[in-house]
């Protein structure tokens, strides 16, 4: 475990001295560019008030009289054109406020960028912490399911209409059935697109109904979107399924451990366990099953909290949620102010080297405790 | 029929491109041509890109893979110690503000007007994305090199004197671990599929001022974003408290409802196709 926390603390000093010259140089020529492209820009702009830069009407009309002039470069004139649209709302917020996106790196925009930082962690952790608990409880659902040799309800559905065919004594018509069979299958599916949806789509699908911009929302579409749960949920089965397949299993059967998979008996696994939040299925060998694949699943945190942060980058982006990390992020690039940029991703990066920190103890502690070694690599 | 339903990866693949091919006749049939053109280059760029993003991590990542294998057994281990750091340092960069990062170069470029094909242009997209998406490619190869290293047969290679860098390449990854590594290239292409859309999305939303000078190619996120698609999409939300609303949604509302659906479909189907093939040859 040392080698590997001083392995960590040497790239994130390594990485932190990089950043740190490359803000003080951004920095510097960041300003710099933007004094040399303001004064540029001043031979263009148009005479006060002759062009109201609010009114798309008349960005539109600017543009095509700068095409008729300048048609062969209609690419630049658009530019142009919206380069004056952004000193001027720069200039118009510069007066308003001096906490623009554009304004200086100094230490009330450290600040500023810093509790930025904690409320990211704060929905980071919150999320991380839900999918920890969902992942383990939709992968073990699913192998309950599987042990059952349950099939999809589209297969129960073809297998009872198959029987109703061959005329099977014990099985008689109900219509009901089959509409709880396709409602099923329906809402699977549904629930399947959902899981998959992208977080934009779902935050515009909804933007008119709800406050997407909450702090709530935020949770959720980090906890149901971007395929987060269902892949890593997945992951989590796989390893269920490796497990259940290695000798030790038998091995505990045969010393009389319970083996019955059903959710409604003693002996098999109740639901309530399998949604508690500290899962323990005693006198079970699902027990060992789950206890086995969870180590491996400590492995595939760190990997999970990678895509996680990018899921929250993404939602943070694309709907443009004003005063959170990543909308800050944005603003300055679009304004390239490189510096700010920098140390937001800095930032991002100490957070994921933080839990790749964390979750290398959890392993080394757990291999310790199971493995039986002491000072386990992780 | 049941063959096809045990093989999951083979009916996934079918449904995939069933589903592709219908929205594609119904979109011939009521989406107006100018969007339809649209929809159509999206896809194919969307898929060009992503289909490139699996040859350049297959190659990056064998190569990562094999070559850190073989300077962990050299005698100076200074040069793998920097290579595992540097890759180290990529897997701890979030994948989309890494992408993110390469597409301000790129912009960066084409305003200089270094990069102006928008064929270079996305083998250039390709690129950055595969830095991004190849360290499981790589941890894959370092993966199946240690296990097979364990097996007696290894050795027993090497006392033949068969060179260790044909052992590896030729018999471990060549001859028994493509279904594995080809697994993971179908989990790739998924992964591209959203990430690729999600950085053109964000670019389109919140960099439009500066990148709508320069072209970058039209992928399906990029086309989202675009205010008709948006609207589109938040007619979903208007359907759910109006469902007499839902019909309308596939006839007025085409151009937005086919990109997400096309994103959505997609990243399921390719989820669905990976775990059938990792299924059915049982990896």
């Amino acid at each position: 475990m040392q080698s590997k926390r001083n392995e960590h603390l040497l790239s994130i000093l390594v990485v932190t001295a990089v950043f740190i010259g490359m803000i003080i140089n951004f920095g510097v020529d960041s300003r710099q560019a933007v004094d040399a492209r303001n004064t540029a820009l001043q031979q263009y702009l148009p005479p006060a008030g002759s062009v109201d830069f609010r009114d798309p009407q008349q960005r539109a009309l600017l543009k095509e009289t700068l095409d008729i002039y300048f048609p062969e470069n209609q690419g630049n004139n658009e530019a142009l054109v919206l380069e004056i649209q952004r000193y001027l709302a720069g200039e118009t917020a510069a007066s308003i406020s001096s906490k623009t996106p554009g304004s200086a790196l100094d230490g009330s925009k450290l600040l500023e960028i810093f509790g930025m930082l904690l409320s990211f962690i704060l929905v980071y952790v919150l999320v991380m912490g839900i999918t920890y608990y969902g992942v383990q409880t939709l992968a073990i659902f699913r192998f309950t399911r599987m042990k059952q040799e349950r099939e999809s309800y589209l297969a129960e559905l073809w297998t009872y209409l198959q029987a109703l065919r061959n005329k099977e004594k014990k099985v008689a018509i109900n219509p009901l059935k089959i509409f709880v069979y396709l409602g099923k299958a329906c809402a699977k599916g549904l629930l399947y697109f959902i899981l998959f949806s992208p977080a934009y789509v779902i935050a515009y699908s909804f933007k008119t109904r709800f406050d997407t911009d909450s702090f709530f929302f935020m949770v959720l579409l980090g906890v149901i979107s971007n395929g987060l749960l269902i892949t890593y949920a997945q992951k989590f089965f796989t390893f269920l399924v490796g497990e259940s397949r290695k000798g030790y299993v038998e091995t505990a059967v045969v010393k009389n451990l319970h083996n019955d998979y059903s959710t409604n008996e003693k002996s098999g696994i109740p639901l309530k366990n399998i949604f508690a939040l500290r899962k323990a299925f005693p006198g079970h060998v699902f027990e060992h099953i789950y206890i086995n694949a969870h180590q491996q699943y400590l492995a595939a945190i760190k990997e999970q909290a990678s895509f996680l942060i990018s899921g929250l980058v993404i939602i943070e982006m694309a709907l443009n949620i004003q005063g959170h990390l990543c909308y800050e992020l944005m603003q300055n690039i679009l304004y390239r102010r490189f510096d700010v940029v920098l140390v937001i991703v800095l930032g991002i990066f100490l957070v994921v080297k933080a839990t790749e920190i964390f979750t290398d103890s959890w392993i080394a502690r757990d291999a310790r405790r199971y493995a039986n070694e002491e000072g386990a690599e992780a | 029929m049941m063959k096809l339903y045990r093989e999951k990866d083979k009916l996934w693949l079918l449904i995939w491109l069933g589903g592709l091919l219908l929205l594609w006749g119904w979109n011939l049939l009521f989406l107006n041509k100018p969007a339809q053109a649209k929809v159509q280059s999206g896809l194919l760029n969307t898929f060009f890109i992503s289909s490139l993003v699996i040859v350049f991590s297959a190659m990056l990542g064998w190569i990562s893979g094999v070559g850190s294998y073989f300077l962990e057994k050299a005698t100076s281990k200074i040069p793998y110690l920097t290579v595992t750091f540097f890759l180290n340092i990529i897997r701890s960069v979030p994948q989309i503000v890494g992408i993110l990062v390469g597409y301000i170069i790129i912009t960066v470029m084409i305003q200089d007007g270094s990069l102006s094909s928008t064929f270079y242009i996305m083998i250039i997209i390709a690129f950055v994305i595969s830095l991004f998406v190849f360290i499981e490619i790589s941890d894959l190869v370092r993966e199946r090199i240690t296990y097979f290293r364990r097996r007696d047969f290894y050795n027993a290679m090497l006392v033949c004197g068969i060179p260790e860098w044909q052992i590896v390449n030729r018999e471990i990854l060549w001859k028994n671990s493509v279904a594995h590594i080809f697994n993971k290239l179908i989990a790739v292409f998924g992964i591209t599929v959203f990430l690729l859309c999600s950085i053109d999305f964000i670019v389109s939303v919140g960099l439009s001022t500066s990148v709508s000078a320069v072209n970058l190619p039209v992928t399906l996120g990029s086309l989202l974003a675009k205010i008709d698609s948006k609207q589109d999409i938040l007619a979903i939300g208007y359907f759910i408290t109006h469902p007499g609303y839902f019909p309308k949604l596939f006839f007025e509302h085409l151009q937005g409802i086919t990109v997400a659906f096309l994103i959505v479909f997609t990243l399921l189907c390719i989820y669905k196709i990976s775990n059938g093939f990792a299924r059915r040859n049982e990896l």
